[in-house]
């Protein structure tokens, strides 16, 4: 017997009680209504530029998933406006299945608060399959920098920090930052990461918040320094630097990655597709994959998920609020 | 300098495995340099999973070998069918196709490879001796230094037209019209965009110029179908002539030093250095005139300082860590993947690593020209094929390209838009080369002018006081002011003296 209906149904109990009635209904009735998905390989968007953290992501994870799920994963990217474009395409196709996609928080929780964009795909239009990731943001320094701590910064008469871009959250994190410790502080959005940490490598800037993945390498090279984590807890690839909320400022931001199908997708085979991811994030070579990349584990299920996007977006928009920021000046 | 490391890394770069995937990537990297649309970076980005099972350095060998090889095919297609894939093979369309209309693309190909052979293989030699004392040169470069930069690339932008001059300020100032569509780089407004996210990101490079060039010339070629197709010589001679060589060498000698120095700075590197070898060329040309009409020149100078770039541009990745364009950002992350982290480290922690990819360059580039000597006969037979059969066939697969770069059928139709674009330009006699360049350097001045300005709180007087965005000023007001005013003034003496 093909051994993957049965995970199907396992899968399905796990994910939710509407999946769980499913598979009774299924198990009290014919064969016939099992679900013999997949069939045929899986189309998974990248709805990012190759090469970039996104696409490496998607590529070692759906490498991993391809054996649990017995069927190939083919990997397409579809770049443009931080991810929208894909997912719309994402939401015009098909509910079944095969087709599914990268999605990142900073979407959903950021780019709303400098991009107005009345079609905006929301969080409500995707069923969450599995969720990947947690990156933290991390505010460095030139190593040559005369400030030592997160203190001597906020001590300084001005700063001019970059940013990975606008509406990101390099940009939000550093404003929230700034603006909590009232100084007199000049956003200056790059393009991407790499350029934004080649200023501060220039000093150009004072200070850069980006991913650890983008600072990382440069920090061990002893080329910047790290001050402080965006992070609730400390991070664990850089256990000496205190987080932002332990030197009083109530600044949490990261960047989340998860995989998503359209919400009407039939229970059945969205519990299909998860357990196979799930099974997926065990592989040696992913978990080897993250700690190359400065990746934490970012692994609850469907619902809190969801809940955690749903805050976080709630909680952004509050915090830009409350501290009368811009972003951009779409919103 | 210790040069035993360097000797070692020849050992690795001439170990069987390493030169076997030395060739396939440039082989790969020629072919996919010839498709328009499909560049390196997504080449790459779609070969990175095959790399984890190799070893890191025959990994890195290989990616790399497809980035250079990209910058040999794509001249291909810039010569034969005036169709440049990447913004720096922009200006060797100009010549290059020019002198396949006049029956000589054999040669200018032949000169192209030797041109690219020559400025790499020059770029490798200047990298291994000089390439620690250069890393930090790509960080003395901030936004101001890259805002006079792409002003002074603007600017050159004006002498490319073999026309007037006025039509080429105006395509110009289209081109960076063009370069504002997407969402502000600084305040996220959407801009142009019509309100569709298709619009967000801006419109890619490999569409506008295979909409202009592509597009425009077979559409304006429709309707002139008894205008001179380029002749083909009997059999595609790829040998260049005493003449072509002598008035060659040396444009390959400034064009890869010009190359070298451009290509170590990150962003647009390659495309200014072609464009400023160009602009050099016609002007110590002793007859400007021929320019754009078929001087061999123009696609040797060009072409040298392109593959210069390409290679020196691995100096601010394998020195510093920071990817100078888009290849080199996925190159980044299949290093990351090897589990090496490119910067200051790699040099002293993986030697061999580092010095077996610099130096299986020299055995890349020995390919190339290897390949494309035999190849350009195939290549130029092309041309034989009827236009009415050629013209269908070229756009069938630059709309695929066109598909290719974002998986998106959007780009299609923007491309067919912009060759109604180019075909109108043409019609006016408006050249598409100013348009295409403004439009990427538009970007570039546009995002880095404002980010100064915000460093600078609104003080334009820091551009001056910068020691080496100061020079580039200088450099900007002796070529834009000081040149042309004494030129004008010697013109009108000689003028006078002729009728006296």
């Amino acid at each position: 017997m093909n051994p993957f209906p049965r995970r199907g149904l396992l899968a399905a109990a796990a994910v939710s009680p509407f999946a769980a009635l499913a598979a009774c209904q299924v198990q009290g009735g014919a064969d016939a209504a099992e679900s013999d998905f997949p069939k045929r390989a899986v189309d998974f968007m990248v709805p990012f530029d190759p090469g970039g953290s996104g696409d490496l992501i998607s590529r070692a994870i759906a490498k991993a998933a391809e054996e649990p799920l017995g069927q190939s994963l083919a990997v397409t990217n579809k770049p443009g406006a931080n991810g929208a474009v894909g997912l719309k395409e994402l939401l015009a196709g098909k509910a079944d299945g095969y087709s599914i996609a990268l999605a990142v928080k900073s979407l959903f929780a950021i780019t709303p608060l400098a991009v107005d964009d009345p079609e905006a795909v929301i969080i409500d239009d995707l069923r969450i399959i599995t969720t990947l990731t947690n990156e933290a943001y991390v505010l460095v320094v030139h190593a040559d920098s005369p400030y030592q701590t997160l203190e001597d910064l906020l001590a300084a008469d001005s700063v001019n920090y970059a940013t990975t871009g606008v509406g990101t959250g390099s940009q939000l994190s550093a404003q929230l930052l700034f603006t909590g410790a009232g100084i007199d502080a000049t956003d200056v959005p790059f393009d991407g990461g790499a350029s934004a940490v080649t200023a501060l490598l220039g000093q150009e800037v004072d200070a850069v918040s980006a991913s650890l993945a983008e600072t990382m390498p440069q920090v061990e090279a002893g080329e910047l320094r790290p001050i402080a984590v965006f992070s609730e807890e400390r991070s664990p690839f850089l256990q000496d630097v205190p987080t932002a909320v332990e030197a009083g400022f109530d600044v949490v931001v990261d960047q989340r990655r998860f995989i998503v199908a359209p919400a009407d997708v039939p229970d059945e085979t969205a519990g299909v597709l998860s357990l196979a991811f799930e099974e997926a994030r065990e592989g040696a070579e992913y978990g080897q994959f993250l700690q190359d990349n400065y990746m934490d584990r970012w692994e609850v299920d469907n619902l809190e998920a969801k809940t955690h996007l749903s805050e976080a977006a709630a909680e952004y928009a509050a915090l830009v609020e409350d501290a009368g920021l811009q972003l951009g000046d779409g919103a | 300098m210790d040069f035993s490391t360097v000797l070692s890394g020849f050992a690795v770069a001439f170990e069987p495995q390493n030169l076997l995937f030395c060739l396939i990537g440039v082989t790969v990297g020629m072919l996919i340099g010839v498709l328009p649309g499909l560049g390196p970076a997504a080449t790459i980005a779609i070969l990175l999973p095959i790399t984890y099972t190799l070893e890191p350095t025959a990994a890195v060998i290989m990616l790399a070998g497809i980035f250079y090889g990209a910058q040999y095919g794509g001249t291909i297609t810039s010569v034969l069918l005036r169709m440049p894939g990447e913004a720096s093979t922009v200006v060797t369309a100009l010549d290059g196709h020019a002198l396949a209309r006049k029956g000589e693309a054999g040669p200018a190909l032949g000169v192209a490879a030797i041109a690219s052979f020559i400025g790499g293989t020059a770029s490798i030699l200047l990298l291994t001796f000089i390439a620690p004392a250069l890393a930090g040169a790509a960080l003395a470069f901030g936004p101001a230094e890259y805002t006079v930069l792409a002003l002074i690339g603007i600017f050159l932008v004006g002498t490319l037209g073999s026309g007037s001059l006025w039509k080429s300020a105006a395509a110009a100032a289209l081109g960076l019209l063009i370069a504002t569509v997407g969402l502000d780089p600084l305040l996220g407004t959407p801009r142009f965009t019509f309100g569709t996210d298709q619009l967000a990101d801006g419109i890619d490079f490999t569409i506008v110029a295979m909409g202009l060039f592509g597009v425009g010339e077979i559409l304006y070629n429709l309707e002139h179908r008894d205008r001179p197709q380029p002749a083909v010589p009997s059999f595609g001679r790829a040998v260049p002539s005493r003449l072509h060589w002598l008035r060659s060498r040396m444009a390959i000698l400034r064009g890869s030093v010009t190359g070298f120095v451009l290509g170590i700075l990150p962003g647009g590197g390659a495309t200014m250095s072609s464009l400023v070898s160009y602009a050099v060329e016609k002007r110590v040309a002793k007859e400007p005139s021929r320019f754009g009409k078929g001087a061999i020149e123009g696609v040797a100078g060009p072409e040298s300082a392109n593959n210069a770039a390409a290679t020196s541009s691995f100096i601010p990745l394998l020195t510093l860590g920071i990817p100078a364009n888009a290849t080199m950002a996925v190159l980044f992350g299949a290093l990351m993947l090897q589990g090496i982290t490119p910067g200051p480290g790699l040099m002293s922690e993986h030697p061999d690593v580092f010095w077996g990819v610099v130096n299986s360059m020299y055995v890349g580039n020995l390919l190339l020209l290897a390949l494309s000597i035999p190849l350009i006969g195939v290549f130029v037979r092309m041309l034989k094929v009827r236009p009415g059969i050629l013209a269908p066939l070229t756009v069938v697969i630059t709309m695929l390209g066109a598909y290719s770069i974002r998986n998106n059928a959007f780009d299609m139709l923007l491309m067919i838009g912009l060759g109604l674009l180019g075909y109108g330009m043409c019609k006016l006699g408006f050249e598409p080369g100013p348009f295409v360049l403004a439009f990427v350097l538009g970007s570039l001045l546009e995002a880095s002018f404002r980010r100064s300005m915000r460093l600078f709180g609104g003080d334009l007087t820091e551009f001056v006081q910068r020691p080496v965005s100061g020079t580039l000023v200088a450099v900007l007001v002796l070529t834009v002011v000081v040149v042309p005013v004494l030129r004008t003034v010697r013109a009108r003496q000689t003028e006078r003296t002729a009728v006296d």
